[in-house]
């Protein structure tokens, strides 16, 4: 069968080769019986879209934030709580321990999409047009972000106006001050050149921004064992592959932030004060898988 | 009496698409407000889209009575009179038939015969057939998705209404204007 | 099978909207992916669900505010003050006013919505052919989005990562390229035609026409302002002008009142709808031919074919130029920016503004190519004038816009000097 992958990521993009690769082992290890096409930079629509798609067998598979899951499994949301991985490879290691491929068993009954595994597109930062030099600062800040609701919640309580905001937008908005702080990560900022409408860059690695493997349920429940397992085992592999170009690229791109004649300030999580408690207690209601997520981010330290 | 229902519902869509046309600019303008003042509202972006969409399919069902769609009509401007007409006669069994497929593609995706048998069981009815547009959620605005896509049901039942009467009320392509 | 379905529909005059779904349906129909039936509605729902389009309506909103409180016609008097005496005056009027509403709107289609509508019946009654009429008007309306604003770059900008603000700045020289060109096709059609005469106003009468028109220049201030100094987006913009326009033509220029805005917004909703309705369809067409790699084909084999980028860049303009005669400017563009844009950009290291300008021109000029010319048609209901006479009296203008397209695809200074 040839399956068709949808991502919203341009063709130069990790996400996208990591999914070349993956249809090519596909094809190879399944002696030509399988093959993949590989629909990058939202040729089939953005990830709301995908995934309907997903859930009506229009599209086989996607590489997909889990930001875009969240919003139908509120349990995925305990991923972005604030510092539950210190860095990239802390959150490499929190994505492939057990507890989180373990939040992935509910996804066919709850989205209808089987998740394989996790991938990432890096840690969060903050971008401020503006000098921070407490996070006081950041309040009434108008401030960019993705919108779902784990971020909305870190916010307001920090007090910002949080504002959603499509990519493509964002420049602009960030030049005209339209907004005067962006939450990114270090990749789009130094792609983007987000940098050059700003004064401060708070390497804050407040939340992590992890990707996920999905296969549509409906195709898969019409596959045979052996190919559930050789496609779900592959595909796993190559997401996976992008948490350590992450960890790779990650230094470097932060190196050369320095370089660009903005101010850096690298902050932790006593920076955000009483923030981290009151989001948990939200979230602890809504992610019940929180403690555990909480846990084996200790164990993984 | 077909006519004037069609007629009639035509009125209440072109009023209704109207008003969410005034919706939308007045959604814009309070998010340039709000956002200047340091008061950004989180759900106007996506509200003042779904009020379009909104707009989009009432006005373009209306648009199907009042025959202002725009099409090609190279070649009606050659063709004597009567040939003409019968091209205008197998346009409107075209709609009809595209109305009637709408309504098939509407009863695939929104499943209401399973959603009554599943007892109106949205996890049940999820289990039974992989449909799980009754548990999409909009990304701001905190209601369900589906209340939002009832809009192409609601195009839908407008359109096959229209064309149905149109079928029986033969009349000549009319020009925008008519909409007004 | 299918393209033979697309035609015959087509050309038995059923709404385009409907020709493209009912097109898309048959293919799936064909490839047996009957599957994509389920997604089928929620396609085309999801082809409108976007922010960038939201500027359509506020767009039309703000010509209908314009023309009903009286400023389209102070900004042609404007207009007036400067090319009024030639021979022609009125044809070269016409263009000059397209450009001042070209800083203001930014899609052609409600541009030539809203000219048609105060332009080709002057002309008309001075004597020109209403066909030359509203041919002038529909090309004038090319200038809409290659003048910024423009919907087209804010759809390029969304699909190829650009920032809007820059690639507004990019169509400035081409937008004046493009409206120098049209004048010198006016210049030369009137050596073969007569035109009627114009005449040179007086000065006091010159003054009070420019002194009329300045409440009026305050909507392209304004947009210009709203985004440059943050307060607004340029979809934002669009509905910060069209509140300008309210008060300009209530409080100062006293033609309209705010009881009118409900005959406003009911032609607001059913012309926007129009054009809205019509990238449902293709939304849904796009999606259905993405989905079966047809684009995707056609890109590999083009990178075979030249190592050129001039040579690619002619290739893609011809292609583009049959593309856009099928199918609408920002429809084509949502199909094969994600396609082609990375074909140019590694491929044939083309700077991806001059990419963005070349082919946002490109399918405008399809808007007024038949059999889907969408400009075209709106330009004929508007004026009254059949499609085909406009068309036959277009051709110079078309012709115009190619030759602009070749320099512009051979000097990349020409969209890139001013970023
Ligand atoms: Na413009
Ligand atoms: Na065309």
């Amino acid at each position: 069968k040839d399956f068709r992958l949808g991502l919203i990521t341009p063709p130069p993009h990790v996400w996208t080769k990591a999914a070349q690769a993956f249809g090519d082992e596909l094809a190879e290890k399944s002696g030509g019986a399988h093959s993949v096409t590989v629909f990058p930079a939202r040729q089939l629509g953005n990830e709301a879209q995908m995934l309907q798609q997903l859930q009506t067998g229009a599209l086989d598979m996607a590489f997909m934030t889990v930001a875009e899951v969240s919003n139908r499994v509120p349990n995925m949301g305990a991923f972005y709580a604030p510092y539950l991985a210190n860095d990239m490879s802390h959150a490499a290691a929190i994505l492939r321990s057990d507890t989180a491929k373990g939040m992935l068993e509910v996804l066919p009954q709850e989205a209808g999409v089987v998740g394989v595994g996790y991938g990432s597109a890096g840690m969060r930062q903050i971008l401020s047009r503006g000098e921070v030099s407490s996070a006081a600062d950041l309040a009434g800040v108008k401030l960019r972000i993705t919108p779902f609701d784990p971020i909305l919640d870190f916010y307001n309580l920090l007090g910002s106006a949080p504002t959603p905001m499509p990519l493509p937008a964002v420049y602009d908005a960030l030049a005209n001050g339209q907004v005067d702080a962006i939450d990114m990560d270090v990749e789009l900022i130094n792609v983007l050149k987000y940098y050059e409408h700003a004064d401060t860059l708070l390497i804050s690695n407040h939340m992590m921004f992890p990707m996920v493997g999905l296969i549509s349920a409906r195709v898969y429940a019409g596959m045979s064992a052996e190919d559930k397992a050789m496609v779900s085992e592959l595909m796993a592999k190559h997401v996976d592959t992008t948490l350590d170009a992450y960890i790779e690229k990650s230094p470097a791109w932060t190196e050369k932030l320095n370089t660009v004649g903005i101010n850096v300030h690298t902050v932790d999580a006593a920076y955000f004060g009483d923030v981290m408690g009151k989001w948990e207690e939200i979230w602890a209601a809504k992610a019940p898988s929180l403690p555990d997520l909480r846990a084996a981010a200790d164990a993984t330290k | 009496m077909l006519y004037r229902a069609s007629h009639l519902w035509a009125r209440i869509e072109v009023f209704l698409a109207a008003t969410f046309a005034a919706l939308i600019t007045g959604l814009i303008l309070l998010n340039v407000v709000t956002r200047s003042t340091g008061n950004a509202i989180y759900w106007v972006d996506e509200a003042a889209i779904y009020a379009m969409v909104w707009m989009c399919f009432l006005a373009a069902s209306a648009a199907i009575h009042y025959r202002s769609t725009i099409a090609v009509t190279v070649v009606n401007e050659f063709v004597p009179a009567p040939v003409r007409y019968w091209m205008e006669r197998g346009v409107d069994v075209v709609i009809f038939m595209f109305a009637c497929l709408m309504v098939w593609i509407c009863l695939r995706w929104f499943m209401p015969l399973q959603l009554m048998e599943a007892g109106w069981d949205i996890k049940a009815f999820q289990g039974n057939t992989f449909n799980f547009i009754y548990a999409e959620p909009t990304n701001t605005l905190g209601i369900k998705k589906v209340w939002v896509w009832l809009v192409m049901p609601v195009f839908t039942l407008g359109a096959l209404l229209h064309t149905t009467a149109n079928l029986f009320h033969p009349g000549h392509a009319a020009q925008v204007e008519a909409a007004e | 099978m299918t393209p033979l379905i697309f035609i015959v529909l087509l050309f038995a005059s059923v709404p385009i909207a409907l020709v493209l779904a009912l097109t898309a349906l048959w293919y799936i129909h064909e490839s047996g992916n009957t599957v994509l039936y389920d997604s089928f509605a929620q396609q085309a729902f999801a082809g409108v669900e976007n922010y960038g389009l939201l500027a359509i309506p506020l767009f039309i909103l703000t010509g209908e505010l314009m023309n009903e409180g009286g400023m389209t016609q102070r900004l042609v008097q404007a207009a007036r003050v400067f090319v009024g005496g030639f021979r022609g005056g009125l044809a070269y009027i016409n263009l000059l006013a397209n450009m001042f509403m070209a800083a203001i709107i930014g899609s052609a289609a409600s541009q030539i919505a809203v000219m048609s509508r105060a332009m080709v019946p002057a002309m008309t009654k001075e004597g020109y052919d209403p066909g030359f009429a509203a041919a002038t008007t529909a090309a004038g309306g090319l200038l809409a989005p290659v003048i910024p604003p423009s919907m087209l770059f804010v759809i390029y900008g969304v699909l190829a990562q650009l920032p809007i603000g820059d690639l507004f700045i990019a169509g400035i020289i081409p937008g004046l390229i493009m409206a120098g060109s049209f004048f010198i096709v006016i210049a030369l059609i009137g050596l073969v035609k007569d035109f009627p005469k114009g005449e040179w106003m007086t000065l006091p009468v010159a003054l009070r026409a420019l002194r009329d028109a300045l409440p009026a220049f305050l909507i392209p201030i304004a947009i210009v302002g709203g985004i440059l100094f943050g307060i607004a987006t340029p979809t934002e913009s669009a509905a910060v002008a069209s509140l300008i326009a309210l008060a300009v033509g209530w409080g100062i220029y006293r033609e309209i009142k705010p009881a009118d805005l409900g005959q406003l917004f009911v032609r607001t909703a059913t012309n926007s709808s129009l054009v809205i309705f019509m990238i449902a369809a293709a939304n849904v067409f796009g999606w259905v031919v993405i989905y079966e790699e047809l684009p995707q084909k056609l890109a590999a084999f083009l990178a075979t074919v030249t190592s050129d980028p001039f040579t690619f860049l002619l290739i893609v303009n011809v292609c583009l130029l049959f593309v856009g005669m099928l199918i609408d400017g920002i429809a084509a563009l949502i199909l094969i920016t994600p396609i082609l844009l990375p074909i140019a950009m590694n491929t044939y290291d083309i700077n991806p503004y001059q990419f963005g300008v070349v082919i946002s021109l490109n399918l405008v000029l399809g808007l007024l190519t038949p059999p889907v010319g969408v400009g075209l048609y709106i330009a004929s209901a508007m004026s009254g004038v059949k499609p085909f006479t406009i068309f036959a009296a277009l051709w110079p203008f078309l012709l115009a816009v190619t030759v602009v397209l070749l320099v512009l695809s051979y000097f990349p200074i020409l969209s890139t000097a001013l970023i």
